[in-house]
């Protein structure tokens, strides 16, 4: 059985002996219609200091496209990543292939309502970073059950399962803190430019501390096999870029 | 005034979208006229600070956008209609218009009798729990009017906000223009003069990127007299200003 949905339209402009029929109406509209915000939104509203912020943070998965896109994109880079055997430079440039993909999925490329988000008091970029992170802790987390689930399976499984526990220990959880942080900061100091600078920055420390202790970092740069790569590589991410933030260009600066 | 432009003008490449605008508006009903291609919806997003202009100064609700502060604030107090507003399937219609309720920072509480009240105004009251994907255009339309007015904005800027809608909902939706227009500034995009003619208390006429008319309904009217081209007298003056400017002949 479906709730009864309100309607004002006999009653809007009605005035009974000084009672605004219309006023009491919309009142009670209010009321059925109020969506009660869960714990989850709760919490990120007094984190993020914005119920506009904690809303795009939540409905972030549920705009399907820019959400497939999203996420596709993220486990590609992922599995570069993990399968060039932990390249500095290819670790260096994934999070801005994935940044550049999330901007397109939830930005001008496939955001329906982008331009409208653009005249909002709330910043664009910094639902840009909420964005990336309910993308990347949903994915962390998703990553986490499926390892979980192929790990104790069959042999073929076992493999699949360790492609994946790959993937999320060491793309999608580093990078979901890497986030967070960067949008605490951005959420602290009021600038999402700030939060980006120091996303960076943390990751930038991350990848050369393992990539010093490993060796690898050296072999990143002396290995002329690895040249065509990081040149195609960065070619597709100056396209990327270029077209993800076609329609951004000439927007006011935060 | 709460839009004050000055000499404004944007640059798209080599194509000058708007050639110097230099405009004023208080509160009451601007209609905004011209055929495609004048630069009507580059104008508005300059208005609606999506877009800064490449030169010209811009000054709304007595603040300049170009300073982040002050645009928040001015964000805060606008209502904003794109001309191509696209909508997320799978949200209803009250989510939608309480989403962008919350990223216009309106205090939470305040929230869902705005919401009510905005979707109650567009008429959309037994579709509030539908999903958008289920909805007609017009009344997707009606919805993206809906999330311009929910909070009670000072400044209102629709591009083809009529777009779509039946001659029963126009006739609706002018009556609500008229009613907004009381308190705020309201800027109408359209290329239906009787729109114009019915909810607007004053025109501006574009086209080339340059506002080649300003002033009352009736006095686009008048410019019409005795022209030939067009059915109904203010498409008469429509395109008397039109021809004339475009002879370089005398503009507003």
């Amino acid at each position: 059985m479906t709730e009864p949905e309100p309607s004002a339209h006999e009653h809007g402009e009605l005035d009974l002996g000084g009672i605004d029929l219309g006023r009491v109406w919309t009142g009670v509209a209010a009321e059925v219609w109020r969506r009660h915000p869960g714990p989850a939104e709760r919490m990120a509203t007094r984190l993020l200091r914005s119920p506009g912020l904690a809303r795009a943070l939540l409905t972030t998965p549920s705009l399907m496209l820019p959400w497939l896109i999203s996420t596709a994109v993220v486990f590609a880079v992922g599995g570069l990543i993990t399968f060039t055997g932990g390249q500095s430079l290819v670790w260096l440039l994934g999070p801005g292939i994935a940044a550049v993909g999330i901007s397109y999925a939830y930005g001008p490329g496939a955001d329906p309502a982008w331009e409208l988000s653009c005249s909002m008091p709330v910043s664009e970029r910094m639902v840009l970073l909420v964005r990336a992170v309910s993308v990347f802790a949903v994915n962390a987390f998703l990553g986490l059950v499926v390892s979980g689930i192929t790990y104790a399976g069959t042999s073929p499984g076992a493999r699949a399962g360790a492609a994946t526990v790959a993937i999320t220990v060491a793309w999608l959880l580093p990078m979901t803190a890497v986030c967070a942080l960067t949008l605490a900061v951005a959420v602290a100091v009021r600038s999402a430019a700030a939060g980006a600078s120091a996303g960076v920055l943390a990751w930038m420390a991350m990848v050369f501390t393992s990539s010093s202790a490993s060796g690898h970092l050296t072999a990143a740069v002396t290995d002329s096999s690895t040249y065509l790569a990081y040149l195609a590589v960065a070619a597709c991410a100056t396209a990327a870029v270029g077209y993800a933030t076609r329609a951004q260009r000439g927007t006011y600066e935060y | 005034m709460n839009i004050e432009l000055i000499n404004v003008t944007r640059s798209f490449g080599r194509n000058r979208a708007v050639d110097g605008v230099s405009l004023e508006a208080g509160p009451g009903v601007l209609g905004l006229l011209g055929p495609n291609g004048a630069g009507k919806t580059s104008l508005l997003r300059m208005i609606g600070t999506v877009l800064p202009p490449s030169s010209g100064q811009i000054r709304l609700l007595d603040r300049d956008p170009r300073s982040a502060g002050p645009r928040r604030e001015i964000r805060r107090r606008l209502g904003y209609l794109p001309q191509n507003l696209g909508y997320y399937p799978a949200f209803t219609v009250v989510e939608f218009v309480e989403y962008f309720a919350l990223l216009k920072d309106m205090p939470p509480a305040r929230v869902p009798r705005a919401v009510a009240t905005a979707v109650e105004r567009v008429d959309l009251g037994t579709r509030a729990r539908a999903r958008l994907r289920t909805l007609s255009g017009g009344m997707l339309r009606r919805v993206g009017i809906a999330q311009a007015i929910v909070n009670d904005p000072d400044l209102l800027l629709l591009d083809e906000p009529t777009a779509g809608l039946d001659p029963e909902q126009r006739v609706g939706f002018r009556a609500l223009l008229r009613d907004l227009g009381r308190s705020a500034t309201v800027v109408v995009s359209t290329h239906l003069v009787e729109d114009v003619g019915a909810a607007c208390s004053e025109v501006a006429l574009m086209d080339a990127g340059r506002v080649i008319f300003r002033g009352t309904p009736a006095e686009l009217v008048a410019r019409g007299e005795g022209h030939a081209v067009g059915d109904a007298p203010m498409e008469r003056g429509y395109s008397a200003v039109l021809q004339a400017a475009r002879r370089g002949g005398v503009a507003a």
